[in-house]
C-alpha cells in the first residue's frame, strides 16, 4: 500500500486527529457525521458501445470509469475440465489458500449442482490505475477483493448462464481516472455497482441448447439486474470501507482519517431478492497509520530539554515508550480489531436502514 | 463534473446529431453492440419539379451541378387521385411485385423509393435490390431515392419495444406525411392548383390502418392496380397477397411439416446431426432429389414430396438423415410430373383438402418400395434424408408453359381470374400455381413466372406471371427462353459500357510512332510470320501462332493472344459488365458477347493483314519439344493470314507450298504432335462429349442439317499450343502472386463416381475400368473397345466424362498446391489465358501476367483474395450456364432440323430404368427416353417387363413386343417429332424399331 504511507502529518497532528476522532460523537475534520458519505457525482451509460458503464467522481477529485462488456462463449462441458489443475490455477490471484474462492472453486469442479450453473471463470475484472502496472500489488489486490465480492454473491455468475453449451463472459474494466489520492476501493466498488446496474444483455431468441441467437434490438435487451419499482430485487454488491478509531466507527474515511485508523475493514454487502442486505465478503485492510512514525515523549526529547535520552539505555527508552501507550504522544496503532467491534461494523452496514441500504438507494437513484 | 455523454437521446427538431443502437451477431457467434452516430441533414431535396425551395437547397455534386429533379411536376392521375400522385411503396410492395414496377406503359411512374425501403429490400433479396437500382437509373420511369433516414424531418428513432419492422413502417409513413406537407407548401408557393397526392403502397393491414389514422393517403397493391388502365394484365403480376390466403387457412390442412428455426438448424449443422447442402432433383424422377453434403462421399437421397418438404431444385437446404429402416435404393424408374399429376385441378379451393401425395404418386412410390425390397440386396439401399429447413431459396424466374388441362375457360375474352398450373421447362422444378385473368391468351405461349411462396397448406408453390415471351416453338421465344433459363445477360450493352470504348471506334489503329505511350514496354513483332487458325467464319480471333527455326537448331514458337486488357481497364463500367457476363455465350445462330462488338470482332481480334496489340508467350523449344526458355511480353503483331482449320490442314498437306509461313506451320504441327504425345504419356485424358454442329441456311438461319464435328490435326495443333501457353502463364503468375493468382483446377473425381460405370463395364463387356489415377484411367479407356463397334469407345468416354468433376476457376490462396492439379490435362498447374475476348478469367490472367512482368501495376481488385474468390464463383457459374445454354440451343435446333421428318438411326442404350431406357443417337447427339408405356399402342396396357438391375437388362414381354434391351446395346431407333397433347409443345420422340 505504498502510495498511502507518505502522509504529510506530524506525529502531533496525527495524535490530535486521533483524539478528536475518538470523541463521542467524533469530530471529523470535514465535519461529517460518522456514517455520512462525502458528496459524489455519478452517471451511467457513458460508454455507448459497452453493455453497461458508469462513472463516479468523489468530492476529493478521484474519479473512476467502469465499462462492462459481455461476450458469448462456449462452455466447456463439466467432464472435460481436468479435476484439479484448471480450477486451482484459475485466478486465486495470490490470495493464498483458505480464501472463500478456493473453496468455491473446488466445489464447482466436484458437483455442478451445489455451485449453481455459473462458474467463477466467467467473470473477469481488470483494474487500471494510472502510474501502476497491472501486476502491481494494489490493482491485483483490489481486483481480487472486487471479484471476491461479486462471486460470493453467487447470483451474478448464474445470470451469465445462457444454456448448457453457452454462457456470457463478463469483462469488467475499471479505470481509475485520477491519481489515487485515498484508498480507491470504495470508489471502484461503487462505480462497478452502478455499471452492473446499468448492464444489459442481448435478449435471447433461440431455444434450449441451440446456438444462441439474439434479438437485434438493443432496446429489447434485458438488464443483468432487472430493476423493479420496489426495492425488493437483487443488486450487485458494494464494498464499503469502514474504519475504527477507538470505539468510534467511521464510514467513507478520508485520507487523513485513514492515517490514524486503528483498523480498516472492507465490507462487501449485496442485496438479496427479498431486499435484505447480506454480507458477502469481509477483509481487514492494513491501515496506513501502522506505517506512520511515532512521536517522541517529552522526557526523551532533547529539544525540550530532557536529559534522560543520553543516560537511559535502549531498553529503558523502549519501555518508556511502551508505558506511554500513546497517551502523551502519537504511537502507530497495533493489534487487531475486537470481535465486538467487527460485529458492530457489519451490523451497521447490513441492518435495515443501515449505511449499506442508504448507499444502494442513493446509487439506484442515479439517472441514466 | 461535466457529463461525458453525447446527448444523442435528446434529439430535438433542431439538433442534427442522433444515433442508433442495435446488436449484430457475427458468424463466429459473437454478439456486438453497434452504435452508429447519425448526422442529420436538412438539404436533401424532395426532387419534385414542383418544388422550388429544394432546388436552392440541394447540394451541388462533383461537377458543381445539382442533380436534375426526377419527379414530374404533372404526374399522372387515376380515378382516385385525379390531381396526379406520387407513389411511396413499402418494402413488401417491392418484394412481392417488382415486375409490376418494371412494367412499361406509363404506369408506376413518379415513385419515391425511401432509403429505409431500399435498404430493407437489399437485406431481403439482392437480385430484387439490383432490379430496383436499375429502375432508379431508368430515366423514363422517374424513380427517386429519397434518403429519409438522413433528413432531419423524416428521421425516425426506434422506440422502446418497437420491432425494427414497425419502426421502418413508421419511417415510411413519416416520409409520406412529410412529402404530402412539403408538396402542399411547394404548390402554395407556386400558386398552382394541382397538388399531387402522395400515396403509400403497402399490403400490411396494420400499417394501412395506422396510415389512415394519421391521414396519409394509402392503398394496398390490389386496390391500386385495379384502378389502373390495363388492370387485368397488371393484376397478374401482383403476387397473390398473403391476406387472400389467410381466410382459408383456418380450414386448410397443413400438408407439409414446419421448418426448424434458424438457430436450431445452425446448431444441428454445427454439431453434424443435420447437414447442409444444395438440393438437386433428379432429371429423370421429379420425386427424387439428392443432396451432397461435406460429411459424406456420396449424395444423400431424398425421396417423395413430404421428405423434400417444399424445397425446389437449387435451394440450399438443411437435411436430417432418416432411420435405417427408411433407407432405399435410388429409384430405377422414370417418373415425370406430367404423367403422374396430369389430372389435378389448380383451383383446389373448393376441393377436399389436397394431399401432398396424390393417389397416382402414391402408387408409383409403392411400386418403388416393392421393387427395392424384392431385390433383397442389402448393399443397394442407401441412406435417405428429409429436408427440415431451408437456409436460402434460390428461386429465380422460371420459363414454362401453361398446362392446358388446368385452364377452365379457354375463351380469350373471358377475364375471370382463375388459377392455372404452369409447367416449367426445367423438369426438376415443380408445377407452379399461378392466378391469372389472361389464361386464354397465354395458352400455347412461353411465359415467364416467378415463385412467390410455398406455404405449408399448398401442394405446389404459388407464383405470379411476369410476361409472355411469345408463341411456343417460335425461334425468338425459344431462344429467349433458354437464355432466361440459364441466366444469360442478353440485353444490349448499356451506354456507360459503350462509353468506355476508344473514341476512334473502328478507325483505331496501332500508333505509327514508336514514341507513343501505347508502344511503351511493347516489343515490335511485326516482322514475325504470324497466322491464326480458327473455326470457319470466326470473327473474334483470340490467338495467333508462329514458329521459326533458330540457328542453333532449336525452334522459336510464339503464341500471341489478343491484348484485351489494354482496352478493358479494371473497374470501369465495361470491366464490371464483362465480369458479370463472365463469358461469351455461343448459341447456334447467335453469339452473346462478353465485350462489345467493336472490341471483340475488331480492335482486339487478331485480324489478318493489320497491326494489332497482342500479349505474346514466346518459347525456345528443342526438337523434342522440351522448353528451353520462355518469355512473356506485350507486343505488336501483324497476322499474315487467318486460316480455318480445314484451310490450314490443306496448306500443310500441300507439299508444293514451301513458303516460310507454311513451313512454320509444319514445324508447329510437328512440335504439337510431340507435345501431345508427352501429355498423353503423362496421363492426360482424351474425353469425349457429343458435339454436333447445326448447318443453317445462311439467309433464314433455319437449320438444314446436323453434322457431328470433325476433328482435324490442325484443331489439335492449336489446342496443344494453347495448353502450353496456359500452363506457362499459370506457372508465371503463381510465382509472382502465390496468394492471388487466378488459376483453374480440375479435381480428381472421387472413386465412387466411377463405381457404377465400372460395374456396368465389368458386367456387360468384361472390361475393367481403373480409376486410381488419370493415367490409369486414360489407359483403361483406351482398351475399352468393341471390335465390332467403333463407336463403343466414344460412348464409354462420354459416360466417363459425366462421372468427372467439373473444372473450376479458383484463387491460388484458397487451395494447397497439390490441389491445383488439372486432372483431365494431367498438368500440375493450369489457368486460362488464351481467350480473353470471350472469357473473363483470361482477362484477369492477362492483368496478372502484365503485372508479373512489370508491365503495369496490379489493380487492387486482383490483389484481394476475397474479391477474386467472388469473381471465380461468378465465372464458374457463368461458364457452366453458357455451356448449358449452348447445348440447349443445339438441342432445339436439332429438334427443328428434324421437324416433320421420320428417320431411322443407330442408337446406343445408355441407361436402363425399370420402366424405360435412355438411348443416345450419335448422329444427332441427342439422348431420348423410351418408355415401356410408349411401346404399347393406344389404349393398351404397358407391356410387362422384367428388370434386372444387377445385369443391366430389361426384358419386355408385351403382347406385340418381345425383346431384351441391354445396356450399351446398339439399337435401331425411329426418330420423329411429336406434338405433346397436353402442352402443344414439340418434342423429339424415339421409338425402338
Amino acid at each position: 500500500m505504498a502510495p498511502y504511507t507518505n502522509i504529510p502529518l506530524s506525529p502531533a497532528e496525527l495524535s490530535y486527529l486521533h483524539t478528536s476522532l475518538s470523541q463521542q460523537p467524533p469530530l471529523r475534520p470535514d465535519g461529517r457525521s460518522p456514517t455520512q458519505f462525502r458528496p459524489l457525482i455519478a452517471e451511467t451509460d457513458i460508454l455507448p458501445s459497452a453493455n453497461g458503464s458508469a462513472r463516479i467522481c468523489f468530492a476529493d477529485g478521484t474519479e473512476a470509469i467502469v465499462g462492462v462488456k459481455a461476450e458469448v462463449e462456449k462452455s466447456r462441458l463439466a467432464h472435460t475440465v481436468p479435476s484439479n489443475g484448471e480450477a486451482a490455477g484459475q485466478g486465486v490471484l495470490g490470495l493464498g489458500k483458505g480464501s472463500a474462492r478456493d473453496v468455491g472453486d473446488e466445489m464447482d469442479v466436484e458437483g455442478d449442482e451445489s455451485g449453481g450453473k455459473g462458474r467463477d471463470a466467467w467473470l473477469e475484472v481488470a483494474i487500471e490505475i494510472p502510474g501502476m502496472r497491472d501486476d502491481d500489488a494494489l490493482p491485483v489486490f483490489l481486483s481480487a477483493m472486487l471479484t471476491e465480492a461479486l462471486l460470493a454473491d453467487g447470483g451474478l455468475k448464474d445470470r451469465l448462464w445462457i444454456n448448457s453449451r453457452f454462457h456470457w463472459r463478463l469483462y469488467i474494466d475499471i479505470l481509475l481516472h485520477s491519481q489515487a489520492l485515498s484508498y480507491p476501493l470504495p470508489l471502484l466498488s461503487l462505480t462497478t455497482h452502478l455499471a452492473l446496474l446499468s448492464t444489459r444483455l442481448p435478449a435471447l431468441v433461440s431455444e434450449k441448447d441451440e446456438d444462441p441467437l439474439f434479438n437485434d434490438d438493443w432496446e429489447a435487451s434485458t438488464y443483468l439486474y432487472p430493476p423493479t419499482t420496489t426495492t425488493q430485487h437483487q443488486k450487485p454488491p458494494v464494498t464499503l470501507l469502514v474504519m475504527s478509531v477507538g470505539a468510534t466507527i467511521l464510514f467513507d474515511p478520508s485520507k487523513q482519517e485513514l492515517a490514524v485508523a486503528d483498523s480498516v475493514l472492507a465490507i462487501s454487502a449485496a442485496q438479496s431478492s427479498t431486499g435484505e442486505l447480506r454480507m458477502v465478503a469481509l477483509r481487514t485492510i492494513d491501515p496506513p497509520s501502522r506505517l506512520t512514525a511515532a512521536g517522541v515523549p517529552n522526557v526523551l526529547n532533547t529539544t525540550t530539554g530532557a536529559t534522560g535520552a543520553q543516560t537511559l539505555s535502549a531498553a529503558d527508552v523502549l519501555a518508556m515508550r511502551e508505558k506511554d501507550q500513546g497517551q502523551s504522544v502519537w504511537r502507530p496503532p497495533r493489534g487487531g480489531v475486537p470481535r465486538a467491534l467487527v460485529a458492530k461494523m457489519i451490523k451497521m452496514v447490513v441492518e435495515r436502514g443501515g449505511v449499506g441500504e442508504e448507499v444502494m438507494e442513493g446509487l439506484a437513484n442515479v439517472e441514466t | 463534473m461535466t457529463s461525458l455523454k453525447r446527448s444523442h437521446a435528446s434529439t430535438t427538431p433542431t439538433t442534427t446529431l442522433s444515433s442508433k443502437t442495435y446488436l449484430r451477431t457475427l458468424k463466429s457467434g459473437k454478439v456486438q453492440k453497434i452504435v452508429r452516430e447519425l448526422y442529420l441533414r436538412q438539404d436533401i431535396p424532395c426532387s419534385s419539379q414542383l418544388c422550388t425551395a429544394c432546388l436552392d437547397l440541394a447540394p451541388a455534386g462533383f461537377h458543381r451541378k445539382t442533380e436534375p429533379f426526377v419527379l414530374s411536376a404533372t404526374p399522372s392521375g387515376t380515378k382516385e387521385y385525379p390531381e396526379g400522385h406520387y407513389l411511396v411503396p413499402d418494402t413488401n410492395a417491392f418484394l412481392s411485385a417488382m415486375d409490376l414496377f418494371e412494367s412499361e406503359g406509363g404506369v408506376f411512374q413518379d415513385v419515391i423509393v425511401l432509403q429505409t425501403v431500399l435498404e430493407e429490400v437489399k437485406n431481403r433479396s439482392l437480385p430484387l435490390y439490383n432490379r430496383l437500382i436499375a429502375l432508379t437509373k431508368n430515366e423514363g420511369k422517374r424513380f427517386y431515392v429519397f434518403f429519409n433516414d438522413f433528413r432531419l424531418e423524416t428521421y425516425v428513432q426506434r422506440e422502446a419495444g418497437e420491432t425494427i419492422n414497425d419502426r421502418n413502417d413508421r419511417a415510411v409513413r413519416k416520409g409520406c406525411a412529410w412529402y404530402a406537407e412539403h408538396l402542399q407548401q411547394a404548390v402554395k408557393a407556386r400558386k398552382s392548383a394541382r397538388c399531387p397526392a402522395v400515396v403509400m403502397l403497402s399490403d400490411d393491414k396494420d400499417c394501412l390502418r395506422k396510415a389512415k389514422k394519421e391521414g396519409i393517403k394509402s392503398s394496398n397493391l390490389q386496390d391500386y392496380v385495379s384502378g389502373l388502365p390495363d388492370a387485368d394484365r397488371l393484376l397478374d403480376m401482383v403476387a397473390s397477397a398473403r391476406e387472400q390466403r389467410v381466410t382459408k387457412e383456418s380450414k386448410a390442412e397443413l400438408l407439409y411439416p414446419d421448418y426448424l428455426s434458424i438457430s436450431a438448424m445452425l446448431t444441428g449443422v454445427k454439431n453434424a446431426t443435420l447437414h447442409q447442402g444444395i438440393f438437386n432433383v433428379s432429371p429423370y424422377n421429379y420425386l427424387e432429389g439428392t443432396v451432397n453434403v461435406p460429411s459424406f462421399d456420396r449424395a444423400l437421397i431424398i425421396q417423395g414430396r413430404e421428405s423434400s418438404n417444399r424445397a425446389v431444385s437449387g435451394d440450399v437446404v438443411v437435411i436430417e438423415i432418416l432411420p435405417t429402416d427408411q433407407w432405399k435404393a435410388p429409384s430405377s424408374k422414370v417418373i415425370e410430373e406430367e404423367d403422374v399429376g396430369k389430372n389435378e385441378n389448380a383451383e383446389n379451393e373448393d376441393d377436399a383438402p389436397e394431399g401432398i401425395v396424390s393417389e397416382q404418386e402414391r402408387r408409383a412410390l409403392q411400386e418403388e418400395v416393392r421393387k427395392t425390397h424384392g431385390r433383397s440386396t442389402e448393399g443397394q439401399s442407401q441412406p435417405t434424408a428429409k429436408v427440415v429447413g431451408i437456409i436460402k431459396r434460390n428461386w429465380r424466374q422460371y420459363v414454362g408453359h401453361i398446362d392446358k388441362d388446368s385452364v377452365r375457360s379457354r375463351a380469350k375474352e373471358s377475364r375471370a381470374q382463375q388459377t392455372v398450373f404452369l409447367i416449367p421447362m426445367d423438369k426438376r422444378v415443380p408445377k407452379i400455381r399461378v392466378r391469372t385473368r389472361q389464361a386464354g391468351d397465354l395458352l400455347g405461349k412461353r411465359v415467364l413466372v416467378s415463385i412467390d411462396s410455398w406455404d405449408r397448406e399448398s401442394r405446389y408453390p404459388v407464383g405470379h406471371f411476369i410476361r409472355s415471351l411469345g408463341e411456343l416453338e417460335t425461334k425468338g421465344a425459344e431462344t429467349e427462353a433458354l437464355l432466361l433459363e440459364w441466366d444469360v445477360q442478353y440485353r444490349p450493352f448499356p451506354k456507360t459500357v459503350l462509353d468506355c470504348l476508344p473514341a476512334e471506334g473502328h478507325d483505331w489503329k496501332v500508333p505509327a510512332s514508336l514514341e507513343d505511350p501505347g508502344w511503351q514496354g511493347r516489343r515490335d513483332l511485326r516482322d514475325l510470320l504470324v497466322c491464326s487458325i480458327d473455326p470457319p467464319g470466326c470473327v473474334d480471333i483470340d490467338d495467333a501462332l508462329h514458329a521459326k527455326q533458330l540457328p542453333n537448331g532449336n525452334f522459336e514458337v510464339g503464341v500471341h493472344i489478343a491484348d484485351v486488357s489494354h482496352f478493358v481497364k479494371p473497374n470501369n463500367a465495361m470491366d464490371k459488365e464483362a465480369s458479370l457476363r463472365g463469358t461469351t455465350v455461343y448459341l447456334v445462330d447467335k453469339r452473346i458477347d462478353m465485350l462489345p462488338m467493336l472490341l471483340g470482332t475488331d480492335l482486339c481480334s487478331l485480324k489478318p493483314y493489320v497491326e494489332r496489340y497482342a500479349f505474346s508467350v514466346i518459347w525456345e523449344v528443342n526438337a523434342n519439344a522440351d522448353i528451353v526458355s520462355s518469355t512473356f511480353t506485350k507486343s505488336v503483331i501483324r497476322s499474315r493470314e487467318a486460316f480455318s482449320y480445314e484451310a490450314a490442314q490443306l496448306r500443310i498437306d500441300d507439299r508444293s507450298q514451301q513458303d516460310d509461313l507454311t513451313n512454320g506451320m509444319r514445324q508447329l504441327m510437328m512440335l504439337s504432335k510431340k507435345l501431345r504425345a508427352k501429355r498423353m504419356a503423362a496421363g492426360a485424358l482424351n474425353l469425349a462429349s457429343p458435339e454436333v454442329r447445326v448447318e443453317a441456311e445462311s439467309e433464314t438461319s433455319d437449320p438444314v442439317d446436323v453434322k457431328t464435328k470433325a476433328l482435324l490435326d490442325t484443331n489439335q495443333l492449336v489446342e496443344e499450343f494453347m495448353l502450353l501457353a496456359n500452363i506457362s502463364v499459370a506457372g508465371k503468375i503463381y510465382d509472382a502472386f502465390p496468394q492471388t493468382a487466378l488459376l483453374r483446377r480440375h479435381a480428381a473425381p472421387p472413386k465412387t463416381n466411377f463405381e457404377e460405370l465400372s460395374n456396368q463395364l465389368k458386367v456387360k463387356s468384361g472390361l475393367e475400368l481403373r480409376t486410381d489415377s488419370s493415367k490409369a484411367l486414360a489407359d483403361s479407356l483406351d482398351i475399352c473397345t468393341d471390335p465390332n463397334e467403333p463407336f463403343f469407345n466414344t460412348l464409354i468416354r462420354i459416360l466417363a466424362t459425366r462421372c468427372m468433376m467439373s473444372a473450376e476457376y479458383f484463387c491460388s490462396g484458397t487451395q494447397a498446391y497439390p490441389e491445383f492439379r488439372h486432372y483431365g490435362l494431367a498438368s500440375e498447374i493450369y489457368t486460362h489465358f488464351t481467350s480473353p475476348i470471350r472469357r473473363y478469367a483470361d482477362l484477369e490472367a492477362h492483368r496478372q501476367l502484365a503485372a508479373a512482368i512489370d508491365y503495369e501495376t496490379l489493380d487492387a481488385s486482383l490483389q484481394s483474395r476475397s474479391k477474386l474468390e467472388a469473381v471465380c464463383k461468378n465465372i464458374n457459374v457463368r461458364h457452366r450456364n453458357a455451356q448449358m445454354a449452348g447445348r440447349a440451343s443445339v438441342e432445339y435446333y436439332v429438334g427443328q432440323a428434324l421437324k416433320g421428318r421420320v428417320l431411322e438411326e443407330d442408337g446406343f442404350v445408355m441407361k436402363i430404368f425399370s420402366n424405360g431406357f435412355v438411348v443416345f443417337v450419335p448422329r444427332f447427339g441427342i439422348e431420348g427416353l423410351i418408355r415401356l408405356r410408349d411401346m404399347a399402342g393406344d389404349g393398351e396396357r404397358e407391356p410387362d417387363s422384367l428388370f434386372d438391375a444387377e445385369n443391366y437388362f430389361l426384358e419386355i414381354k408385351g403382347e406385340k413386343v418381345q425383346r431384351k434391351v441391354e445396356l450399351f446395346q446398339k439399337v435401331k431407333v425411329k426418330i420423329s417429332d411429336e406434338a405433346e397433347e397436353s402442352t402443344g409443345k414439340r418434342k423429339i420422340k424415339l421409338q425402338l424399331v
